[in-house]
């Protein structure tokens, strides 16, 4: 059943995805409060974005995807134009114009861009047919690149990165030919050293060289690394306990409340705290998996596998950076780190699964 | 159908290309999941170490520097307690709101509380004490410690001041501390092992020699910094700070130096622009190192005024300018005995040999005259009457026969060009002229003129205040002398200068000589003679800063003060065993015998009581 029948209106819905969203949310506020060193109003701002966020959702999920696919278009110009606005007049916070403030609060449009490209590029890709010519291939990545250059230069490498790979597993998943992957790979191995040198700042590149060699640098930007992994290191099997995170409430840990907070989390409640909480995000990935296989349409399965593979980047980048495989660049963890624009995005995301997942499509006759 | 068809090959490709990515998570999930069981369980103990180093903090703790004495025991420098207001930053939440706190109760000065606000971030960020009020009064002590129970964040501590008892006898020989540079930063976390964190035991905090002793001294002087080992909870507050080791104060500095002529030769000289320079002849250790005017070391070690330090920077008087140590002052008619033994050893006169002064010698090559101070002259001089006169047309002739690059190395035998003092900062050595230096220099060649005016001290001969005591140290103990120095006891080589003709009896001569400059009737400081009751051998000089053509041109430039003649001394006694040299020079004070004659008379005379 993917729905309350009351008579006059239905209420859509899917209760594995409601409950372990619910759950990791609440989960989320919970370690904030410990991470942000028992700060109330980060808690409650954060609060306040959780509880529209999830009431967000379970609008977006009332619809039919047939408005999606209709809109997204729409929805895709509308983010753009806010990310340029954010880059023309927003607010310029530690030399980046990321942000649109509305006074009370700051959101980060470039946010939105990882739910509604994909969105956009499903509904293009939905009508052509296959296999994918070169044509439409070059169409859609040139769409990807122009969005993920501009973002990236706000400057937000990390948002960036998570839009050109939302993109592309859309163009993966609607039917890429294998040929067109492999000589794509090859260029973009061939032209590394370029990109290395003309397209990364030097601190992206002392990020990464210390990622592989962290006594380059050990007080610099191997710092961060250094004292995220003795963080998560000291947790051990049952953690220190809520609150008495040694590395996170003396100083040790930087960005307690948002990159890192996964550290926080991995020393105050150990192997066992990690464990729940990955099997927590384990469980939304099989059932986005399995929801995605099962769609109704082929929009729909675009969707929702695109979608939850942002989901499961966002993550997996996040956890990478945090216990030191990955080089450092900023990234949440997904409904957890604090920041609304983040926790939104995704709450829409999860929003436009569960809408595409519990209706039917209607049988033509 | 072939829709169908379509539609089902469309899935079962996307069906595995989601597996297919899916496949790529779960085995980053896997390594992921094994690198986190690394951190967690393999390695757990090496990070729980590494925590746990983490919040035991080695905090270094200040040690106290050595104190300073004089030669008979008195301090000069100490280190007094204080209390100061500190407070912890990283326990207050709002700045502004805990100063309100405070300034309900205490006075809080406003530069004061700019300077805590400017820093209050940083030492939040890195949990450090940050100081408010220094040096409180003892009732606005308690007027916090009655409170101390509303401020978890901050305590009154026990701090103290680096304190100079004479801060404007000594403001040079002494110098002062203040806060390390970025270089002597450096050096102190390296050679101290410094921590990030630090117990200060000093107001200032850091503080560092930054001239005379304090910095000559400052390996002795600093001490060694402690260790504590500091836990914090969760929290960041102190659980327990234990001592692993115990700070070692400085070493105590005994000085040479004597308070009691410092006080004589600051009151003779009365903020005169001048020098004294006074050294003990049985071990060439310096009892008195003036430099006149001072300047206020104790709030340039704790603390001055922007406005009083620009006005002390900019002073015309230069009380920052070491004069004894780099005033460069012609030694004038005080050079003349120095002359005298070069003519002696190299058998250009004898204590017989006179000349007939008529007031002035004719340079034979141009026919150029060279004045005498005398109008008219002395008439039938020989050395002796010379040297008690101060005869320049005498020294003159003498200098015109005498071979410029001899004279040269004699002068340099006698101190002059060369470091007299060993444990002294910044000294400057001059030089001695020589004629590859005045053709590099002003590229000009060396006169017969320019070794003439040597013979009486002028041209371009210059030496300072420390050089001439040296010369009537050496001078006054018969050509046998040690380096100068300034700390007591110091180990030293004597040294000796090696004569063919020149004999003791010929010192004895010019002792005597030097004795009638004061005791005589006819002597250059013959006023000096009651001053006293032990005999005095001097040698008086007048540098000229304009040399005039004739008297008119004289008097004019006297109506300048700044151009007016130095005047200089050189002294030792008592005879005929004498215990101190000394020598003194007033700028701008025009006569040697009785303007720094004076001065050095209360100089000795205060060394000579005990």
């Amino acid at each position: 059943m993917r729905y309350l029948d009351f008579k006059r209106f239905s209420i859509y819905y899917d209760p594995y995805l409601i409950i372990s969203v619910i759950l990791l949310s609440v989960l989320g506020l919970f370690f904030l409060y410990s991470a942000s060193d028992g700060n109330s109003s980060v808690l409650i701002k954060q609060s306040v974005f959780v509880f529209f966020g999830l009431a967000l959702m379970i609008i977006l999920s009332q619809p039919d995807p047939q408005i999606y696919y209709s809109y997204s278009g729409f929805l895709l110009i509308i983010s753009m134009i806010l990310v340029l606005i954010a880059i023309f007049f927003g607010p310029e916070i530690n030399g980046a114009n990321r942000w649109i403030s509305f006074g009370f609060i700051t959101l980060q449009p470039s946010e939105l861009c990882k739910v509604f490209l994909p969105i956009f590029i499903a509904s293009y890709l939905y009508r052509v047919s296959l296999p994918i010519n070169l044509k439409n291939t070059f169409l859609t990545i040139f769409l990807i690149f122009i969005v993920f250059l501009t973002v990236a230069s706000q400057p937000d490498l990390g948002t960036a990165i998570v839009i050109l790979l939302s993109g592309l597993y859309i163009l993966f998943l609607a039917g890429l030919s294998w040929t067109f992957i492999g000589s794509a790979f090859a260029v973009f191995i061939i032209s590394l050293p370029f990109l290395w040198n003309n397209f990364l700042e030097p601190f992206q590149r002392q990020r990464i060289a210390t990622l592989f060699n962290p006594d380059l640098d050990p007080f610099g930007s191997a710092w961060n690394i250094t004292q995220s992994k003795i963080a998560i290191g000291s947790g051990g099997i049952f953690g220190k306990g809520f609150g008495e995170g040694t590395q996170s409430h003396l100083n040790f840990l930087p960005e307690t409340e948002t990159d890192f907070i996964f550290a926080v989390i991995a020393e105050e409640f150990g192997l066992i705290g990690l464990t729940i909480l990955i099997c927590l995000y384990f469980f939304i990935f099989i059932r986005c998996f399995y929801l995605s296989i099962n769609a109704r349409d082929r929009f729909c399965r675009l969707v929702i596998g695109g979608l939850s593979l942002v989901f499961i980047s966002t993550l997996f980048i996040n956890i990478g950076m945090v216990i030191g495989l990955l080089p450092v660049v900023g990234m949440p963890l997904p409904l957890i780190s604090q920041g609304g624009s983040s926790l939104i995005s995704f709450y829409i995301a999860f929003g436009i699964i569960i809408s595409m997942a519990s209706h039917k499509k209607l049988v033509p006759r | 159908m072939t829709e169908i068809n379509e539609t089902f090959k469309e899935k079962s490709s996307f069906n595995k290309r989601l597996i297919f990515l899916y496949l790529i998570f779960g085995i980053l999930g896997i390594i992921f999941y094994f690198q986190i069981f690394n951190l967690q369980i393999s390695n757990y103990s090496e990070y729980e170490i590494a925590a746990e180093n983490n919040k035991n903090e080695e905090i270094s703790v200040q040690p106290l520097r050595g104190i300073i004495f004089d030669r008979n025991g008195e301090i000069l420098v100490n280190n007094v307690p204080t209390f100061d207001l500190i407070t912890k930053p990283f326990f207050i939440d709002n700045p502004y709101d805990f100063l309100l706190k405070i300034s309900s109760f205490l006075k809080i000065e406003k530069e004061d509380k700019e300077i805590f606000l400017a820093q209050f971030e940083r030492a939040k960020v890195l949990n450090k004490e940050l100081t408010l009020m220094q040096s409180i009064s003892d009732e606005e002590k308690a007027k916090f410690l009655v409170r101390s129970h509303m401020f978890e964040n901050a305590y009154v501590g026990k701090r103290y001041l680096r304190n100079y008892l004479h801060p404007e006898i000594f403001s040079h020989s002494i110098g002062y501390v203040g806060r390390p540079n970025e270089d002597e930063l450096e050096t102190l976390i390296s050679t101290q092992g410094l921590n990030k964190k630090i117990n200060y035991s000093y107001t200032n905090q850091l503080i560092v020699g930054k001239t005379g002793l304090e910095f000559i001294y400052e390996d002795m002087l600093k001490g060694k910094f402690g260790d504590n080992l500091r836990q914090v909870d969760a929290r960041g507050r102190t659980i327990d700070e234990t001592i692993s080791s115990v700070p070692m104060s400085g070493e105590n500095l005994y000085t040479s130096l004597d308070l009691e002529s410092h006080k004589a030769a600051h009151k003779a000289l009365n903020n005169r622009k001048g020098a004294v320079v006074a050294v003990d002849i049985r071990d060439g250790s310096i009892v008195t190192l003036f430099s006149s005017p001072t300047f206020p070391t104790n709030q340039l070690a704790n603390g001055i005024l922007k406005k009083d330090f620009d006005q002390l920077i900019e002073s015309e008087e230069k009380p920052f300018f070491n004069r004894a140590l780099k005033g460069r002052y012609p030694p004038a008619s005080s050079i003349k005995p120095a002359i005298a033994i070069y003519g002696i050893e190299e058998g250009l006169i004898d204590w017989d040999f006179s000349i007939f002064d008529e007031g002035f010698f004719t340079l034979p090559e141009d026919g150029r005259i060279y004045r005498d101070w005398k109008e008219g002259g002395h008439g039938n001089t020989n050395l002796f009457k010379a040297i008690t006169q101060s005869s320049n047309t005498y020294f003159f002739d003498l200098a015109y026969r005498s071979d410029i690059n001899q004279l040269n190395e004699h002068l340099i035998s006698l101190g002059f060009g060369e470091k007299a003092c060993i444990d002294c900062f910044e000294e400057d050595k001059v030089f001695v002229p020589e004629p590859m230096w005045k053709l590099n220099k002003h590229n000009f060649g060396w006169f017969k003129g320019d070794t003439v005016n040597m013979g009486v001290g002028q041209g371009y001969l210059v030496s300072t205040p420390i050089q001439l005591a040296k010369y009537a140290y050496i001078i006054a103990n018969k050509g046998k002398y040690s380096d100068l120095s300034l700390k007591k006891d110091l180990i030293k080589n004597e040294k000796s200068i090696q004569f063919n003709k020149f004999t003791n009896d010929d010192w004895y001569k010019l002792h005597e000589s030097m004795i009638n400059v004061v005791e005589g009737n006819t002597g250059t400081a013959r006023r000096l003679k009651d001053k006293k009751s032990y005999l005095v051998a001097a040698k008086t000089g007048t540098a000229e800063l304009v040399s005039g053509d004739n008297r008119e041109q004289y008097v004019e430039t006297r109506l300048d003060d700044n151009l007016r003649d130095h005047a200089l001394i050189i002294a030792f006694g008592p005879m005929p065993n004498p215990r101190y040299a000394v020598s003194v020079v007033v700028e701008n004070g025009e006569s040697g015998g009785s303007v720094a004659g004076p001065v050095a008379i209360s100089v000795l005379n205060s060394l000579l009581q005990e």
